[in-house]
């Protein structure tokens, strides 16, 4: 299959019904052969951006292009992009040959070429000897598969994914993940996917898009969200975070310190437009605290002392709840070298470095 | 077994007897039609099958039948093409304004006959369509449609939406959607539709009354003159010929209902 990319274009592009913005001015621009993903919590708006693009939501303002050609008033069956749907809504009457062959079939592709073409499509996602199948003969993996080689049989501009692994179980989510991946990089399309599992967000993306409320929060490689969220409500959906409300103290070159429930703690970067005495938050990922026995005597840690609340085993690591004069902490530990043994009502010391942090903006 | 969902001798006797209510008139009619009398009665001392040959031989019998058949085929299959249509087109737009138009296709079940025929009559007259088979065809059809309506509805109702979706996205015309996703989709709800339409039309006796005349007579029309006239037995043949002809479409409908859910 040819590797002819597009680049999409979402320019400032809304959708209301009625009083309720759906989608709220989401500008976004999408390179040609990445894999991105539109990550939110349900109600994000982030299906309704996914059928503004497929072209079955028409926008209430904005527009959406192709590479440079505005696409918003082309009905669904002249974008030529792929799509699988959630649940695959594969024909049920038609044979897996026939699901796939359907988009050729539409174009009057010739019998020999459409069949060629059919037997390409379901040898990329390695079915072809099921062709002869009905979709209910399937596993539900399989079906995701007919689903796939459907929406590129027939050289669609785009791919389009509305959560297509939501209706699988967890290993052969995991699997597929892979293997949808290996198939972006095969194909070479631009692939939009949408999804509510950060997991799978953070696996397989080029680039993630978060959506809230309509809105689009932040937008950048999977590393680069994880690392450095820009809000609180992005730290906490993508991955866990504690967060540290404090007072700011002094402002330094490199980052600042800052007080919460009578400590003191240093923040490294993050410090523009902040002055001393304004409130700041910072957020901090359970697996970037250290649990200790002792206080830190390294000068540039952050130490917190507390009681174990609550611990559970995971087999990898250890999810330990410490009770802190900040609130409740959580924090993650690999199992095979914990230095503590982990027993309620324990007290611990827990440390962070000034760069293991990050500010972010309460929202 | 669950106890409580048996049923106490009370409502076991009412549950018979409503049965046997419903079934008693269909199966004395058979005995009926093998009588070795002239007149209508049961088998005195053998069973015959005279009128069942005066009935295959009666020239106006079997025109009745020829005629009903035509009617019935013809009004139903203007009954299936445009109440599938509409119960698709509200399908697709639903709106409260199709919710409206759904329950107005309804009517021709909701208002009596005698109504209807009485409206019909007057409209037909000035139409000059009495006694005509477009007439006859017209009003069946028309009546008919409520019954593929609510079929097709149902079916729709199990529809997955999705399934347009798919298939416009892939880039089929809604033309080609309805032929290649939809209509297959939907097929056993059209075919139960049509079962339910014919034998409207096939047995429909208040209309046929009012809007026919001399070149008219179907099947229902002909046994109430016959009921009026003479107490031939030849009518209980008739009766059964049309009892045997609901039957053979309830059991294709049947048929088409279990094929469905496989």
């Amino acid at each position: 299959m040819a590797a002819l990319s597009h680049a999409l274009t979402v320019d400032r592009v809304s959708k209301h019904y009625g009083p309720v913005r759906a989608v709220d001015d989401v500008s976004l621009t999408i390179g040609r052969g990445d894999f991105v993903t539109l990550l939110g919590p349900s109600g994000s708006g982030k299906t309704t951006l996914l059928m503004a693009i497929a072209g079955f939501v028409a926008p209430t303002s904005g527009q959406i292009l192709l590479d440079d050609t505005p696409i918003t008033p082309l009905p669904p069956e002249k974008r030529n992009f792929g799509m699988v749907f959630q649940g695959y809504a594969l024909f049920p009457h038609m044979t897996v040959a026939q699901n796939v062959g359907f988009p050729l079939r539409v174009r009057k592709v010739g019998r020999a070429e459409a069949d060629r073409r059919v037997a390409d499509a379901l040898a990329l996602v390695q079915l072809d000897h099921l062709a002869d199948r009905l979709p209910k003969q399937l596993s539900g993996g399989q079906q995701q598969r007919v689903a796939l080689a459907r929406a590129l049989v027939f050289q669609p501009a785009l791919l389009l994914l509305d959560e297509p692994l939501s209706a699988l179980d967890k290993k052969l989510r995991a699997e597929l993940q892979v293997e949808l991946k290996d198939l972006h990089r095969r194909v070479g399309l631009t692939f939009i996917y949408v999804t509510h599992d950060q997991e799978e967000a953070l696996s397989m993306s080029d680039s993630i898009a978060i959506l809230r409320d309509g809105r689009l929060v932040q937008e950048g490689p999977p590393g680069a969200l994880y690392e450095r969220p820009a809000t609180r409500f992005v730290a906490d959906f993508l991955g866990k975070s504690n967060f540290i409300e404090g007072v700011v103290e002094e402002v330094r070159a490199d980052g600042f310190s800052y007080a919460a429930a009578g400590q003191r703690f240093v923040q490294h970067g993050g410090a523009e437009g902040l002055a001393k005495g304004a409130p700041v938050l910072v957020a901090i990922r359970p697996e970037k605290i250290e649990v200790r026995e002792a206080a830190p005597a390294e000068p540039e840690m952050n130490g917190l002392s507390g009681t174990i609340a609550a611990w559970s085993y995971f087999g990898s690591a250890f999810a330990l709840l410490v009770d802190t004069p900040l609130g409740r902490v959580q924090a993650a530990i690999p199992a095979w070298r914990c230095p503590v043994e982990p027993s309620e009502g324990r007290a611990v010391h827990l440390a962070w470095t000034a760069d293991a942090s990050v500010r972010v903006v309460a929202d | 077994m669950d106890r409580s969902a048996q049923a106490g001798p009370v409502a076991n006797v009412l549950a018979w007897s409503v049965l046997l209510f419903l079934l008693l008139p269909i199966t004395v009619i058979f005995p009926i039609s093998l009588t070795d009398q002239r007149f209508l009665s049961l088998p005195y001392e053998a069973l015959s099958l005279q009128h069942y040959v005066a009935f295959f031989t009666s020239e106006r019998w079997l025109s009745s039948t020829w005629q009903s058949l035509v009617i019935a085929l013809a009004s139903t299959i203007l009954a299936v093409s445009t109440g599938t249509l509409c119960a698709i087109g509200c399908w697709k737009l639903s709106t409260r304004a199709t919710e409206i138009v759904r329950v107005l296709m309804l009517l021709p079940i909701i208002v009596p006959s005698i109504v209807y025929a009485l409206g019909i009559y007057r409209l037909w007259i000035r139409l000059d369509l009495l006694d005509t088979y477009t007439g006859v065809i017209l009003v069946h059809g028309v009546t008919g449609i409520p019954y593929v309506v609510i079929t097709v509805t149902t079916a729709l109702a199990n529809f997955d939406p999705r399934l347009e979706q798919a298939a416009r996205g892939m880039g089929a015309s809604l033309r080609q959607t309805l032929a290649w996703v939809i209509l297959p989709r939907i097929m056993p709800g059209i075919v139960s539709g049509a079962i339910f339409a014919f034998i409207h039309s096939w047995d429909e006796a208040v209309l046929i009354l009012f809007i026919a005349s001399r070149a008219l007579f179907t099947l229902p029309r002909r046994m109430w003159d016959g009921i009026n006239e003479n107490l031939d037995p030849v009518m209980a043949v008739a009766a059964c010929v049309m009892i045997l002809a609901s039957v053979l479409m309830l059991a294709v409908d049947l048929w088409a209902r279990r094929k469905r859910s496989e």
